[in-house]
């Protein structure tokens, strides 16, 4: 059976246009998806059942006696952390939120190692941004800052910006400029118009330096700004002012390389100058591919959109102190959940040490890096293949996934559900 | 009155101590003081051994004295507006926050958010001071609005962020963009630093060591005599940051 319309659970471009074929609850082929998609869809490495560890190897136990351990876990901690959440779906994530309240738990989602110092100086300075439709029918200038979207969203190019014909711009490829700022060439810079090579930690100098040529102070420019010159920068600008229409995306190269999100901020800052000149937004390109929805999930509930602190009973936010990373370097934590994600991939080491010593319990349909840390791994459906949900593109527009055939997991939303009303009737309230 | 709080041996010493109620007044009233161990609320005695000599009238004649293990307590002498405290080792985040009056002596080390948002008083490490040290709270316009921050040692990241008033001064060495967002009072830096002042609209920024990847976007203006530590110096004179308003001031030794 093929099903058309279909939304791809990878990236954050959340590309809805996928037609996959399914065979005996099996997907069998994938069109119109990149080659991450087609991994994502044609994967088939799942955990058949929920696993507990036992001395150095592995026992399966049964859903309702690992959801039942989950909750006595979590209810013996004095500093519980409820960390990933962004692949999942926000259903499931609001229930997450809840269970962190009742827990007294910090709850934290993937944006912490990156976006997060985007989300922290958009809470200074705001977000001057539009949706992907915007910039696909009316920018002329596409500059991608510290990204590579050939290589981590390989349609986006394809469905909003070089590549892609828009209303106001009816051959694209001709018509828009592209500018790629990055440390190193990369495949996407070799198709840039104009391709800025900074050095390492250069970019907040290279911000403050087009802030300044906007505002008309090219004679305080120095003949070289962190590797580039003085005239590629004048150039940039002017290509920059001379838009009818300027987009910025961008990626971990500037969120986590030095001065982090006040590397963000002076992005805004020298989007906000340039809108004295024209129309300039600015966007951040996220990665999981319901990141941002953790975001606007956590936000609504809480007020906060990551690292929020419940120990006291009141939600707390101070990325660096309830983030975390932070939390885990500093062995705070005494029990951790992990859903829908992998830590163990991608913190640094102490943290990944820290998760081996205490109780963590992992929500996940794979066998993944952090299975080698955790105590308990626990099963469930992919959503967008046999789970829907509610997900947020990268620039905020919520789009429903789908679930395209009937499997034999639970949700994370049915094992979510099932731990919060165990710690509920514990707790009493 | 000397309050002594020696901490006692704890099953999970990492986990941290939230304790803005540690401030001299609290003691005055011999209020039932609580703190928060992670997500557990414990009474004060819980915690500590506590010992308590002579009388006091008034918050300004309390001197609280911390000993043990306190670099994992937080808020300690948070809205604090009289007396002194005296941590005999390190102190966990947020020490002094919002305080508008009194004195904090730390002689160990300083963890992140020392003197956030302060107001009015005297907070000296005689040690190093982490990150965000005489800064602001996340989203906040304004950090520091008066008082005096003095660190002996080092400070990490982004001190002095925000920065609007009263004096801060690191005699040793401070990490990546000291005084960004700076606004008004005086921060004086005795060691090096990276890319001070990012964004500065007002203020004075002094730096006695060196100035590591000073951002392009400052004017040179003269120069000047400066005396710090007994000595005079000869000091570059800049304004900025343009990028921004360019209204702050930065001198750095020539």
């Amino acid at each position: 059976m093929k099903i058309e319309d279909v939304v791809c659970t990878f990236c954050g471009c959340l590309c809805d246009d996928l037609v996959v074929e399914v065979e005996n609850n099996r997907v069998i082929s994938v069109e119109n998806g990149c080659t991450l998609a087609n991994e994502k869809f044609m994967g088939d490495h799942r955990l058949k059942s929920p696993i507990r560890r036992e001395g150095n190897g592995w026992k399966a136990l049964s859903y309702d006696d690992a959801i039942r351990e989950t909750a006595e876990i979590l209810l013996d901690a004095d500093r519980p952390l409820l960390y990933g959440w962004s692949g999942t779906h926000g259903e499931a994530q609001s229930v997450g939120v809840h269970l962190a309240e009742l827990l007294g738990a910090v709850i934290d989602n993937t944006s912490t190692v990156c976006h997060g110092p985007s989300i922290m100086a958009i809470q200074e300075v705001g977000h001057p941004g539009c949706t992907l439709g915007q910039v696909k029918n009316r920018a002329d200038v596409i500059v991608y800052w510290g990204a590579n979207p050939i290589d981590a969203h390989p349609r986006h190019m394809s469905r909003y910006t070089t590549y892609a014909d828009g209303f106001f711009v009816k051959e694209a490829f001709k018509e828009r400029k592209v500018i790629v700022v990055d440390v190193r060439k990369t495949e996407s810079s070799a198709v840039a118009d104009e391709f800025v090579k900074v050095e390492r930690g250069g970019d907040y100098a290279i911000l403050s330096a087009l802030r300044a040529i906007v505002r008309g102070k090219r004679d305080l420019i120095p003949k070289q700004v962190a590797g580039v010159t003085r005239e590629q920068l004048f150039r940039v600008a002017d290509i920059c002012i001379n838009a009818k229409f300027g987009a910025i995306f961008f990626g971990l190269g500037l969120t986590m390389s030095p001065g982090k999100y006040k590397n963000i901020r002076n992005a805004i800052e020298l989007t906000e100058e340039l809108n004295r000149h024209t129309k300039f937004t600015i966007s951040p390109m996220r990665g999981h591919w319901n990141v941002y929805g953790s975001n606007e999930v956590f936000t609504w509930i809480t007020g906060y959109p990551y690292a929020v602190d419940f120990a006291r009973g009141i939600a707390f936010y101070n990325p660096g102190e309830t983030t975390s990373v932070d939390i885990l370097k500093r062995g705070e934590c005494d029990a951790c959940l992990v859903v829908a994600s992998d830590p163990g991939a991608h913190f640094p080491r102490a943290c990944a040490e820290h998760l081996a010593r205490i109780p963590t319990v992992q929500i996940d349909p794979h066998v993944n890096a952090t299975t080698h840390l955790a105590t308990l791994q626990i099963p469930v459906a992919v959503t967008g293949i046999d789970a829907e949900g509610t997900a947020y593109r990268m620039d905020g527009v919520p789009i429903r996934t789908r679930k395209l055939f009937d499997g034999t997991y639970p949700s994370d939303f049915d094992i979510l559900g099932k731990i919060y009303e165990q710690v509920k009737e514990v707790k009493g309230s | 009155m000397r309050v002594i709080l020696k901490t006692r041996p704890r099953a999970k010493p990492k986990i941290p101590i939230e304790a803005e109620t540690i401030i001299p007044q609290n003691f005055l009233r011999k209020n039932d003081v609580r703190v928060y161990e992670g997500n557990k609320e414990r009474k004060l005695e819980d915690l500590f051994y506590i010992t308590i000599e002579g009388p006091a009238v008034s918050p300004d004649q309390v001197e609280v004295i911390l000993t043990g293990d306190t670099g994992v307590i937080k808020r300690v002498g948070e809205y604090m507006n009289a007396g002194r405290i005296i941590v005999e080792g390190d102190i966990g985040m947020h020490c002094g926050n919002f305080m508008s009056a009194g004195e904090i002596i730390i002689r160990g080390n300083a963890d992140s958010w020392l003197g956030r948002e302060m107001r009015g008083g005297v907070i000296r490490c005689e040690g190093n001071a982490a990150h965000y040290c005489a800064a602001g709270y996340r989203g906040e316009k304004r950090g520091m609005r008066g008082g005096t921050v003095e660190v002996l040692g080092n400070a990490g990241d982004f001190a002095a962020e925000y920065l609007c008033g009263g004096d801060v001064l690191i005699h040793g060495n401070c990490g990546d963009l000291p005084a960004v967002e700076m606004r008004g009072g005086t921060l004086t830096i005795g060691g090096d630093c990276h890319r001070p002042c990012g964004n500065m609209t007002g203020g004075t920024c002094r730096i006695f060591g060196a100035a590591h990847q000073f951002l392009p976007t400052f004017r040179k203006n003269g120069s000047e005599e400066m005396e710090y530590a007994g000595k005079q110096h000869r000091m570059a004179v800049y304004r900025g940051d343009v990028a921004n308003r360019g209204k702050g001031t930065v001198l750095i030794r020539t």
